[in-house]
């Protein structure tokens, strides 16, 4: 969901901000991300998980995770001045149906969730790590 | 087993007797041997817990708690005439941090919750029932719920109508010549919300109790929320006037004082229902006007509600109101399904023609 936003209604709206350092950021950590965790799919359809992919799926992501948030809210950052100048997706008062919207506080209160959602995810992510890879240790010592 | 013990005792009885009467000192001995060896092959001396002599069985309901199957308490001498609201408040005797309106019953790991007015006796399959307990959460009761979720967006609007310095830029705000529309958006959102409150304290009969205190939170935020989102753009200095003007305005008015009415008559008409007891049939229309969408519709107070909030957002003209109606709708259209499922079970000559909420539609 988060990707679909930055995607689209940041890195693609916003042309400025492409050509910034961030973006690199987080694109490599998905990019990494996602070829870890479809290669680990694609083997648990074929029965034949080796361990390498899912000690990577569920250890790199200590690094890759905090490293593709980093990319995000840095390229938001980087896009707020642009979208505040060029007034993009936001319409103002009066109207003929009383409405408003400020993307520019908008993509400020998205940077804002980042605070709550992002430990919540992280620490859901660890549990699961130990919870899957301690299995794994028992799994092969019963063997 | 019965049967069995029956001449086991007397049997004994009349061993002692014998071997007592017979001889003395040496018989002492096989007299004892004779009655330990009866003793021991006439199995359990006590009787079953159900076999009393008394005339009334009691129970014995084992509370397990559901996810760790660890045993919380034992809750004995439960008559059989007793439903499980009285199994619910001893138990909170012995654990008093357990109220019963918290307390889920199950008598199956995964099954549904235990009803309070169901019958110990209809649970029983022997003297001991096994029930499994999962705490329901802090409940708070339905009136409070309704009397805060309705109290908020009565003062929030307030509180945007007099147009408070920190919300609205001030000198706009004295400037700006207010359409009467806004003064009337007031007037009929507070008749709204006061109707509501009223009904909650006088009229509503709550069947249910209570509701953990998450429902409440979630209930409120909502309101508020757009409550204070509507209330906002309304009461704006540049708010822009419906386009088609006052008859617009008049037509909307006309139609959110007739749904108000009809939803407060049929509530009146529901709660008169419940309060008489009889539940057997389902109200039908009356002399009242308001009431003849009952022969329409099963959920009538829903229709008039969201008659009231599309005729809000008409005489406003505003985008916010729309999609605050439009989530109502949706909302209250889930609600008058279940209703409607649930009259069609419960009354058996219900007639099968009628939509849920709006007529002829869903």
């Amino acid at each position: 969901m988060s990707r679909v936003f930055l995607t689209w209604a940041v890195t693609h709206s916003v042309k400025e901000v492409q050509s910034e350092d961030s973006v690199l950021l987080f694109v490599v950590a998905w990019t990494v991300t996602e070829i870890i965790r479809y290669s680990f799919y694609t083997f648990n359809l074929l029965n034949h998980l080796p361990y390498l992919i899912k000690w990577a799926r569920y250890t790199l992501f200590i690094v890759l995770y905090p490293m593709g948030v980093l990319g995000e809210l840095l390229t938001i950052y980087a896009a707020l001045p642009f979208v505040r100048q060029s007034g993009l997706y936001s319409i103002s008062l009066p109207n003929k149906y009383n409405f408003s919207f400020d993307y520019y506080t908008f993509l400020i209160l998205v940077m804002i969730s980042y605070i709550p959602l992002f430990p919540q995810l992280y620490f859901h992510m660890l549990h699961q790590r130990r919870k899957v890879l301690s299995h794994t240790e028992e799994h092969k010592k019963s063997e | 087993m019965y049967r069995r013990h029956k001449p086991s005792a007397t049997e004994k009885r009349n061993f002692a007797a014998h071997g007592v009467g017979l001889s003395l000192p040496q018989n002492d001995t096989r007299s004892f041997y004779s009655l330990s060896q009866l003793v021991l092959s006439a199995g359990h001396l006590r009787q079953p817990p159900v076999l009393r002599h008394s005339k009334i069985t009691y129970f014995e309901v084992e509370i397990l708690d559901a996810q760790s199957k660890k045993q919380i308490c034992i809750v004995d001498k439960v008559p059989p005439s007793s439903t499980l609201l009285d199994v619910k408040h001893k138990f909170h005797k012995t654990c008093p941090q357990w109220y019963p309106s918290r307390v889920g019953l199950q008598l199956e790991r995964n099954g549904p919750y235990l009803k309070d007015s169901v019958s110990i006796q209809s649970l029983a399959v022997s003297s001991i029932i096994t029930l499994y307990f999962t705490d329901l959460g802090q409940q708070v009761s339905w009136t409070t719920v309704f009397l805060t979720e309705y109290t908020g967006p009565l003062l929030i609007y307030l509180l945007f109508y007099i147009r408070l310095a920190s919300i609205y830029n001030e000198q706009e705000s004295t400037k700006n010549f207010r359409h009467p529309v806004v003064h009337l958006a007031c007037f009929c959102h507070c008749i709204h919300y006061i109707r509501n409150l009223l009904e909650t304290l006088f009229v509503h009969k709550f069947s249910g109790g209570h509701t953990p205190l998450k429902n409440m939170i979630k209930g409120c935020a909502f309101y508020w929320g757009f409550t204070s989102w509507i209330a906002y753009y309304i009461n704006h200095p540049r708010y822009t006037p419906p386009t088609y003007g006052n008859r617009q305005v008049m037509f909307a008015a006309l139609a959110f004082l007739i749904c108000e009415a009809g939803n407060h008559f049929i509530n009146v008409a529901l709660a008169h229902q419940n309060h008489s007891g009889n539940k057997s049939y389902f109200p039908s229309p009356t002399y009242n006007p308001f009431t003849w969408l009952f022969a329409l519709v099963s959920c009538p107070n829903y229709t008039y509600e969201i008659g009231s909030w599309i005729s809000f957002t008409v005489m406003t003209q505003t985008l916010p109101v729309g999609v605050f109606a439009f989530l109502m709708v949706i909302q209250m259209s889930l609600w008058a399904q279940k209703k409607h499922k649930m009259y069609l079970k419960k009354y058996n000559t219900y007639t099968y023609r009628k939509a849920a909420m709006i007529p002829f539609i869903l």
